[in-house]
């Protein structure tokens, strides 16, 4: 029996009276029944294995047609207006095409797939009307051998793929999916045992993460600064200082580069700390670290300055009647014990005191001049001391290009890249310059 | 002498404050540090009461910190004068005085020629001007003494009138020394005020005071009174004694156990008469507002508590810094000798130092309450070892610690003079010497087994001491510094 073209699955037992859908299956997907359901999850290797990769395409007129029909219904659009109501739209088009729905399965893998383009992933209601795809009350298992064997299995698997998005995208369904799971699969399926640990475990993990960001970040670049400079310094003390704002956008919201923006961040006792540093000594600009929030990056620098040598640092002394009520220092000869010592920590590398971070637009040493002239307003001492400057040359983040092709990484910077030693002078020229 | 005159004005809380601040603090450090020609020009008038004086240390930004104060008293070009800069706050009497003792810094050149801030006394006239102060502060309690700020602008401060030697501020700082009798004043008259209206009272028709819980109150009214006295009059009379003991210890322990145990006493007394004692109408909400001051004011009572420890464990730490060494070189004997001693006493030793039995200091009718002291005394000993040990110096920044040892200090030092007062009573017949005997040996008891308690929470790893989970706690809401708990109500669906 096995030919060229493989035979159609057939339900696993008809029910009485009732008629077969004719579109029950799609033809491409037997394809994949070799590796249908009894292999495990180990052999699919790409990110979303149950929404499978588009078809080659393939000789012969009638497969075809139904998938480019489907693509078709998502071209209709006009160029440029992808948002949800065009989804939207093309998801209940599909309905009009044929009343018995033929190729609903692969319909759905296609919208799940385009779901990104619209920008519609996070949406529950969409997510609820792509399940309303399915037909409903068909699929139930009606007798116990029914329910014992996978019932509609290809379908089950659509479902659990439409949920599994909507776990990765993190959308908490809702009662509406609930009943129409019901009603689609009945409540002994896979896609509603997926759906009620979805219910389970959501809940529990919702306030898990102890650094929480917020699940809508803002747009505006200064206000995303600050987002993530208030969350690289949660001290509550500090204070976060925009030291120029994006010039007004008259086009379309691109940041002009000539000023981009720039935000800082420093506490009361990173000032104090500046203050108190050695002007013999420099300190440095770093950067650019990236930052991820969500899916976003950022990129922020630092101030900082080496570790004194041991030799160096200075012992704090202790003022003699520093205060008058009790003894501040005992006059014993011996220490701690080792019983109670902590201060030993192998993880805890002591790096040099980081004066202040700041966010900007553009990682070139102007925009970090103009970020260290601001710093001056308020750390006074900051004019005396050596800033150096130690920038990578790149972000170093591999950046994608949209067709999905890496490119080559860029040469590794050099190892100290654009260094340049500047006095209080030189910096000033450059400013005013 | 000075506890019965202070039991005496300790009627009224703002007239002890007032009278306090001029002789307690004012006038000691001319009596103290100053030469013939300022004792002779100053005090004659102050005693007569014709001019006031006021201790002036306290400013905005320095209360416990006295390093920090920002007063300056530069040197005129003349050299006859300190030109004195700055501003007190919270100065009692400064409305009303006259002459100011003023802390503040000048430039000192040490020996070394290294030019340093050292922090002066000077004796300040009004006359002198420059000084104004603000408007009296509106307080809780103590609203009859006057408290306000002092501002000194430019005030030219001849140099015959610096106290002591420039740079020797610190010394004529009075620590703490006198007796603080006010406070049991007020404790002792909370059971007569409330002990009529106790007994007149009815409800379900019984009395007040056949109420269990209400004869606790006049119990714990009582004891309070008892021991707060006993401590008071015991330090008193050390001090007393020929020659300057330093009894600075002692005063610090009697202090912090009469403020706290006087707004306890207070507290009570107030919620014996339950709605009508919140009422203006009597006098109980003013003893609770005046008696809340005195928990902070002299030394704050943390920071007593901080005092005591920390010089009783100085003295101790001498004592013991050979043993210790030699415990840290792992002396083989020692630690032959020490082991073998904590192994005793798990087993539990009976201790005698000498306080019961035929020769025995106190009445055989305490000799309970003593056996405990003993044996809280003897723990006590070992546990300030093993402390010195583990933490050496820096016990210092172990606050925590340092209170619970300060505490037991406290109830040690309590438990002395309540037994030595009964048995004095008992020995020489005194009336109600029976109910002293009885105060007594409540205190004993419930102090012992506070005592226990807090040796207990001594040890590193035993589960009363939650030193731990505490920092914890407080670091994560000190991080966010609000309560971060979610609502009750909060639900993640």
């Amino acid at each position: 029996m096995p030919t060229g073209t493989l035979p159609r699955k057939e339900p696993a037992q008809q029910p009485p009276g009732a008629q077969i859908p004719a579109m029950v299956l799609c033809p491409q997907v037997p394809l994949r029944a070799a590796r249908g359901l009894h292999c495990s999850a180990a052999a699919r290797n790409s990110d979303s294995w149950l929404v499978p990769p588009p078809p080659e395409p393939r000789k012969g007129p009638g497969p075809t047609k139904a998938l480019a029909l489907h693509e078709e219904l998502f071209q209709q659009a006009p160029a440029g207006a992808r948002d949800k109501a065009n989804f939207v739209r093309a998801v209940q088009n599909f309905g009009q095409h044929n009343v018995h729905k033929r190729g609903h399965v692969d319909f759905i893998y296609l919208a799940l797939r385009k779901m990104r383009e619209y920008g519609v992933e996070r949406d529950l209601a969409v997510y609820n009307l792509l399940l309303d795809v399915f037909p409903k009350e068909v699929f139930r298992p009606r007798s116990i051998i029914q329910s014992i064997f996978i019932h509609y299995p290809r379908q089950q698997e659509c479902g659990i793929a439409v949920l599994e998005q909507m776990e990765s995208h993190g959308v908490m369904p809702n009662k509406e999916t609930e009943f129409l799971l019901i009603q689609i699969f009945g409540r002994k399926s896979y896609p509603m045992l997926k759906f009620v640990r979805m219910k389970l475990w959501f809940s529990r993990f919702k306030n898990i993460n102890p650094f929480p960001v917020p699940r809508d970040l803002p747009q505006d670049p200064v206000d995303l600064a600050k987002l993530g400079l208030r969350h690289m310094e949660p001290n509550l003390s500090a204070t976060v200082t925009i030291y120029q704002m994006p010039s007004s956008k008259d086009s379309t919201g691109a940041a002009d580069p000539a000023e981009p923006h720039i935000v800082g961040i420093q506490t009361p006792d990173q000032q104090a700390a500046l203050a108190n540093h050695n002007p013999a000594r420099p300190v440095f600009v770093e950067g650019p670290f990236s930052l991820w929030l969500r899916d976003k990056c950022v990129y922020y620098h630092i101030l900082r300055a080496d570790l004194l040598p041991p030799e160096e640092r200075e012992v704090e002394e202790i003022p003699e009647e520093w205060n008058l009520y009790y003894p501040m220092q005992l006059d014993l000869d011996y220490g701690r014990s080792g019983w109670d010592d902590y201060e030993f920590d192998i993880h805890k590398v002591e790096e040099g005191p980081v004066f202040a971070i700041c966010m900007a637009g553009a990682h070139d040493q102007a925009t970090l001049a103009k970020w260290i002239q601001g710093l001056q307003e308020t750390n006074p001492a900051l004019a005396q001391i050596p800033v150096v400057f130690r920038l990578a040359g790149s972000t170093g983040e591999l950046r994608e290009s949209s067709s999905g092709v890496k490119e080559p990484p860029p040469p590794p910077p050099p190892p100290e890249g654009q260094e340049e030693e500047e006095d209080n002078q030189q910096r000033q020229q450059q400013g005013q310059s | 002498m000075y506890a019965r005159l202070g039991e005496i004005i300790g009627l009224d809380a703002s007239i002890a404050v007032t009278l306090a601040a001029h002789q307690a603090i004012g006038l000691k450090g001319i009596i103290l540090a100053g030469n013939k020609e300022q004792k002779a020009r100053y005090l004659p008038k102050l005693a007569s009461g014709e001019h006031i004086a006021a201790f002036c240390l306290t400013e905005p930004s320095s209360g416990s910190d006295v390093a920090s104060i920002k007063s300056r008293a530069t040197l005129s070009e003349d050299k006859k004068h300190y030109i004195l800069n700055g501003s007190k706050v919270w100065i009692t009497n400064g409305g009303m005085a006259n002459i100011f003792t003023v802390f503040a810094k000048t430039e000192v050149v040490d020996s070394d020629s290294s030019v340093k801030d050292k922090i002066t006394a000077f004796i300040v006239e009004r006359d002198f001007g420059g000084v104004t102060n603000g408007k009296p502060e509106d307080k809780l309690g103590i609203r009859g003494s006057n408290t306000c700020a002092v501002h000194f602008e430019n005030t030219r401060v001849p140099i015959e009138n610096v106290l002591g030697e420039v740079g020797g501020g610190f010394k004529v700082r009075v620590r703490a020394a006198p007796v603080r009798a006010a406070r049991f004043m007020v404790s002792s008259l909370a059971p007569k005020m409330t002990a009529a209206y106790a007994c007149m009272r009815k409800q379900f028709n019984k009395s007040l005071s056949e109420f269990g819980l209400i004869q606790e109150k006049f119990a714990l009214m009582a004891q309070k009174a008892y021991v707060m006295e006993s401590m008071a009059y015991l330090t008193a009379g050390m001090l007393d004694q020929p020659g300057f003991p330093d009894c600075s210890i002692e005063a610090a322990m009697v202090k912090v156990f009469s403020s706290e145990g006087a707004w306890q006493c207070v507290s009570e007394a107030l919620q014996v008469l339950g709605g009508s004692g919140y009422m203006r109408d009597y006098p109980y909400e003013r003893l609770l507002r005046d008696s809340r001051i005195l928990l902070i004011f002299e030394g704050t009572n943390e920071i007593l508590r901080m005092y005591i420890a920390l010089t009783g464990l100085q003295h101790a730490g001498r004592i013991l810094t050979a043993r210790v060494n030699e415990l840290k070189r792992g002396n083989v004997s020692t630690v032959v000798e020490t082991i073998g001693q904590k192994l005793r006493d798990s087993l539990g030793r009976t201790v005698d130092l000498g306080l019961t039995g035929k020769l025995g200091v106190v009445h055989p009718s305490v000799e309970d309450s003593a056996r405990k002291l003993e044996e809280n005394a003897y723990y006590f000993g070992r546990t300030v070892e093993t402390l010195l040990l583990r933490f050496g110096k820096t016990i210092v920044e172990e606050q925590m610690v340092l209170k619970r040892v300060a505490n037991i200090l406290i109830n040690l030092y309590g438990m002395t003079a309540v037994l030595s007062r009964a048995s004095r009573s008992i020995r020489m017949g005194i009336r109600n010497h029976d109910h002293e005997v009885l105060l007594a040996n409540i205190f004993c008891a419930e102090a012992y087994y506070q005592n226990l308690f807090t040796l207990s929470q001594l040890d590193k790893y035993s589960p009363e001491n939650l030193d731990e989970q505490i920092k914890k706690v407080s670091q994560q809401v000190l991080e966010k510094q609000a309560y971060i708990c979610a609502h009750p109500l909060e639900r993640t669906d």
